[in-house]
């Protein structure tokens, strides 16, 4: 009891030493709340790289003559990649996901996109985040509509996270938000512990009225629904920050990088036990119009340093080993450079899953770069079929109740 | 800003007048509604932001007759709008190399950037104000229901216009502003009618127009999209999106057959056509019934109001009239079961509380809280009610309270401005600029900083954002160096005579509470004020006279209060 205790004053101030005077005058009154749930199923980690991936740059058709016609100054060489055979090889920097793609925790779907393609970052991504043409108009996001199939009866609050900013689109829904935060260690309501105490008292209920709190019913007034979610909200805050607070790892994550610690974040939630299955986090900057030489391989080396020590990471709990990451973009971009060593917004371009609980490898086909649409590659593998494979892997449901058509199912899971 | 210092000595002014309470029998109107406290403060939440502290007390110095025409014309004179002096887009032919084009266009987009953020600045100034609270809060709802976001317009001229435009016509006629808003610069823009050809129709502006604008789903068909769209061919905007105009050639002058009727239809006609169905009257009066009063009217109400606003030919000044006095506007569901906005959240507490605060804040604040002025997060608008509320922005609404009191500091709660820029230097091939946040997001996070993305040459060829610099108003400017919150809650509670803790908790949750404390709340409260005052080892009534500790344990209650299930109504 006194260890919680001290657990819980420690996350209460977001600091770890506390006077023990505090603990006596309250300690009491506090009991473990029942985490929401403790189902161990698989988690699903969506990792939005956001401005267009430049695909051909990410796994490099190095053995391509019109590649190298394509991109005179951009283009790498041979020496450049790490090759995977004749034709093509990642990117010089992906030295990590070079290893898990030997140890067979990466599959590559090269390829990957949709018919009728957009160009623009928005809407290129609501299609994504909707995984239907029409985009927002067609309703929720996909995850969304993946939780009212899948947890149509849970009410978690941890269900589905979002560490970062802007939560994407893919996460809307009225039925299942998200819990959304930077740092998870800031996702709490920012009172003094007087307050908070006070705070849990006048707007939420008490820790043993919390586990039998109703769920949501017709007719629930506003004021007993704001409470209900005022309960969810400190109770998911607490679970929360005492998963990151509690986790210890041996990874080494590389320091000052908000991608690295985002993800150190991640596995802490992944093997935390508090029911949390869909995580979305995001990296951004890869609108890669000049100069892109330069940035784009800055952005390979913060990818690879930070999914390396993740990987490694996630086989250090069972929960870890059964959760699948999927990397996308909203669009790859054209084959051909631009004026200003960079590249425009084009369409296809490669995901990546990666998982211990996965049969790595390459799949779809890699688009011919000789038989391009106006200048871009034309997709192989449409992204819902990844969308379709990760939902009938890690949710065990039909995708098609998801995402309103079937799409052929991909082999690496 | 001196219109703003003088209304601030006016409001000091007249500071010492606590709330009264109904202590004397109301007048009635004719309606047989008792005119009091409840009531004023219920108006006041409704057709604007939320009573300052001696509004209500000023309301009901006259009758309720009065006070709604007062709403309906204003209280003062309007405020001059903001001078807007707008950069004009460079031209690839003006510059000698792609490098200098491209600086130029990061200059121009940054400073469109400023533009749109003091506009947003002067609207929520003008929602604080409550010169003239029912239009602002008018200004919101059009905003909300004639969606576009400046992340398709991306000029910030046109997302300023059609504000104006929303200004104009907030208490006008419905009618004229369907037929103003099919020729709206960033309405064509955002549903795509610069696309619209004779030879190559979109159906975007169509299918919104008779979708959310004007029926509803199920009161049209297919075909009287596709017919529709015809009839919208031709209207586009200019260049600069500053303007629109019509162009013969490319509108579709033939017959078309649209909900039964064949003509041939221009995008006027078309309008008129769907303001003629009798469904047009029954959706706008229910989404404005749902929006004021917070639940679903009964159908015969419903009714009611639809043949109302039609036979008063959409003239909108008589709707709220009849709304504003009507008994049931004041029944008990409705007092109680509407959760504000984002925005209504942020500018009530700041009015509730008597503060000034930079505006920006409160624009940053409630993008962060799932609300970003400008950028709604689909056609449909912000979906409301519940949706407002998850764990995230529940506890972050109590965060952003804490800020504007000034007990949580600015940089643990602001992010980063709702709607920052990552730089698209260089080729735009489809004039597709990354004009905003690239995550779609509508809900946020509840405050609290990574390790900061400045300090960190690597991470920012990652994650490049261009740097707003002073001028912008963004997070680097609000800290707490540059924030005071100006209230003094002890001189407050004193002028009040609150001093025993039933007192304080009553009179504050009174002043800062949009409805009544529940009776959970209020023993909460008073346990905390027991525990406040036993640690500072003083009696019962005594609590003022503990100086510093004393406002400071005041402000803390007042985060409370505000972090409440009750503050999120309204």
């Amino acid at each position: 009891m006194t260890n919680l205790s001290i657990d819980r004053r420690a996350l209460l101030a977001g600091a770890s030493v506390l006077s023990a005077g505090w603990l006596t005058a309250r300690a009491s009154a506090w009991t473990t709340p029942a985490l929401f749930s403790q189902d161990s199923g698989r988690t699903l980690i969506l990792l939005q790289l956001a401005g267009g991936n430049d695909g051909l740059d990410t796994v490099v058709p190095y053995g391509d003559d019109a590649y190298r016609r394509a991109r005179p100054s951009l283009g790498l060489k041979k020496s450049e990649v790490l090759a995977l055979d004749d034709y093509r090889g990642f990117h010089g920097s992906l030295k990590q996901l070079r290893r898990h793609f030997d140890a067979g925790r990466v599959a590559v779907i090269e390829g990957a996109g949709y018919p009728e393609p957009i160009r623009s970052h928005f809407r290129s991504f609501d299609v994504w985040h909707t995984a239907d043409h029409r985009g927002r108009s067609a309703g929720d996001g996909w995850v969304g509509r993946l939780c009212d199939v899948a947890f149509k009866d849970t009410q978690n609050p941890n269900l589905v996270v979002h560490v970062g900013g802007s939560v994407p689109y893919s996460l809307h829904s009225a039925s299942h938000p998200p819990a959304s935060f930077v740092n998870p260690r800031a996702y709490r309501w920012a009172g003094g512990e007087a307050e908070t105490d006070a705070y849990e008292k006048a707007g939420g209920m008490e820790p043993e009225e919390r586990e039998k709190k109703p769920k949501k019913r017709e007719g629930e007034s506003s004021l007993d629904f704001l409470r209900r979610v005022l309960a969810d909200g400190q109770q998911s805050s607490e679970q929360v920050r005492r998963a990151v607070a509690n986790y210890r790892t041996p990874v080494d994550y590389p320091a000052n990088d908000a991608l690295a610690q985002s993800l150190a974040d991640v596995a802490a939630l992944v093997s935390g036990g508090i029911g949390t299955r869909v995580i979305s986090v995001e990296l951004g900057g890869f609108d890669t119009h000049t100069d892109e030489r330069n940035r784009h391989d800055q952005l390979m080396r913060t990818l690879d340093a930070a999914l390396g020590p993740f990987l490694d990471d996630l086989a250090r709990s069972e929960a870890g080993r059964k959760a699948m990451v999927v990397l996308f973009s909203e669009f790859g971009r054209r084959v051909a450079e631009n004026g200003a060593r960079g590249t425009d917004h084009g369409v296809a371009g490669p995901m990546f899953v990666l998982g211990h609980d996965l049969k790595g490898g390459l799949y779809g086909k890699h688009p011919s770069l000789d038989k391009l649409d106006d200048g871009d590659l034309v997709h192989t593998t449409d992204f819902r079929s990844v969308y379709a494979t990760a939902i009938e892997r890690c949710f065990g449901v039909k995708h098609d109740k998801v995402l309103g058509a079937k799409y052929p199912l991909l082999q690496f899971a | 800003m001196l219109h703003r210092t003088l209304l601030l000595v006016v409001l000091a002014g007249s500071f010492g007048l606590s709330r009264a309470r109904a202590q004397e029998p109301a007048p009635r109107a004719a309606s047989g509604l008792e005119w009091n406290a409840l009531h004023a403060e219920h108006l006041f939440n409704r057709a604007g932001f939320g009573a300052r502290p001696n509004e209500i007390e000023f309301a009901l110095r006259g009758s309720h007759e009065h006070f709604v025409e007062q709403l309906l014309v204003g209280f003062t004179a309007p405020a001059d709008p903001l001078f807007i002096d707008l950069p004009e887009m460079p031209q690839r032919r003006d510059f000698e190399s792609r490098d200098e084009f491209d600086r130029a266009n990061d200059r121009f987009r940054r400073e469109e950037r400023r533009v749109l953020t003091s506009f947003a600045g002067w609207w929520i100034d003008q929602m604080i104000e409550g010169k003239h609270p029912l239009q602002e809060r008018l200004v919101l709802f059009w905003h909300g229901y004639f969606t576009s976001s400046t992340r398709d317009v991306k000029r910030t001229g046109a997302m300023v216009a059609q504000n104006e435009l929303f200004r104009r016509h907030a208490l006008g006629n419905f009618a004229e502003l369907v037929h103003a808003i099919v020729r709206d610069p960033a309405m064509l823009e955002y549903l795509d009618n610069n696309q619209n050809r004779k030879d190559s129709p979109n159906e975007n502006l169509a299918r919104e127009l008779m979708e959310l604008f004007t029926l509803g789903e199920g009161h049209y068909t297919e075909q009287d999209i596709k017919e529709g769209a015809r009839a919208l061919t031709g209207w586009r905007t200019t260049d600069d999106k500053a303007g629109s105009y019509f162009q013969a050639r490319q509108h579709d002058a033939g017959e078309k057959t649209i909900l039964g009727k064949t003509a041939r239809f221009d995008a006027d006609s078309f309008v008129d056509l769907l303001l003629e169905q009798p469904e047009c009257p029954r959706w706008v009066a229910r989404k404005l019934l749902v929006h004021f009063e917070g639940v679903e009217p009964e159908p015969k109400r419903l009714e009611e109001y639809a043949k109302f606003l039609r036979a008063s030919n959409w003239e909108l000044k008589p709707f709220f009239r009849k709304l504003f006095l009507d008994p049931r506007f004041y029944a008990k569901d409705v007092l109680a079961e509407r959760i504000s906005s984002p925005v209504e959240y942020l500018v009530g507490c700041t009015r509730r509380l008597g503060l000034t605060v930079p505006p920006q804040v409160i624009w940053l604040g409630a993008g962060q809280l799932g609300q970003r002025l400008f950028d709604p997060p689909s056609v449909k608008g912000w979906d409301g009610g519940e949706a407002w509320i998850t764990t995230s922005t529940l506890l972050g609404r109590g965060n952003m309270a804490g800020m504007l009191i000034g007990v949580v500091k600015i940089e643990d709660v602001l992010r980063e401005d709702p709607l920052e820029i990552e730089p698209d230097e260089g080729a735009m091939m489809d004039g597709d600029t990354m004009g905003g946040d690239v995550m779609g997001g509508d809900v946020m996070s509840g405050g609290g900083a990574k390790p900061d993305d400045k300090e960190k040459g690597g991470k920012r060829a990652a994650k490049r954002k261009v740097d707003l610099g002073p001028e912008m108003g963004g997070l680097q400017r609000f800290t707490n160096e540059f924030y005071f919150p100006r209230i003094n809650l002890t001189a407050r509670m004193q002028r009040a005579g609150a001093t025993r803790d039933t007192q304080i908790v009553d009179q504050l949750g009174s002043e800062l509470l949009p409805v009544p404390l529940s009776e959970a709340s209020r023993a909460a409260l008073l346990e905390f004020l027991r525990i406040e005052r036993s640690g500072l080892a003083l009696e019962d009534g005594k609590l003022h006279t503990a100086g510093v500790k004393a406002e400071d344990t005041l402000r803390r209650l007042a985060h409370l209060i505000l972090s409440l299930p009750e503050a999120q109504l309204g």
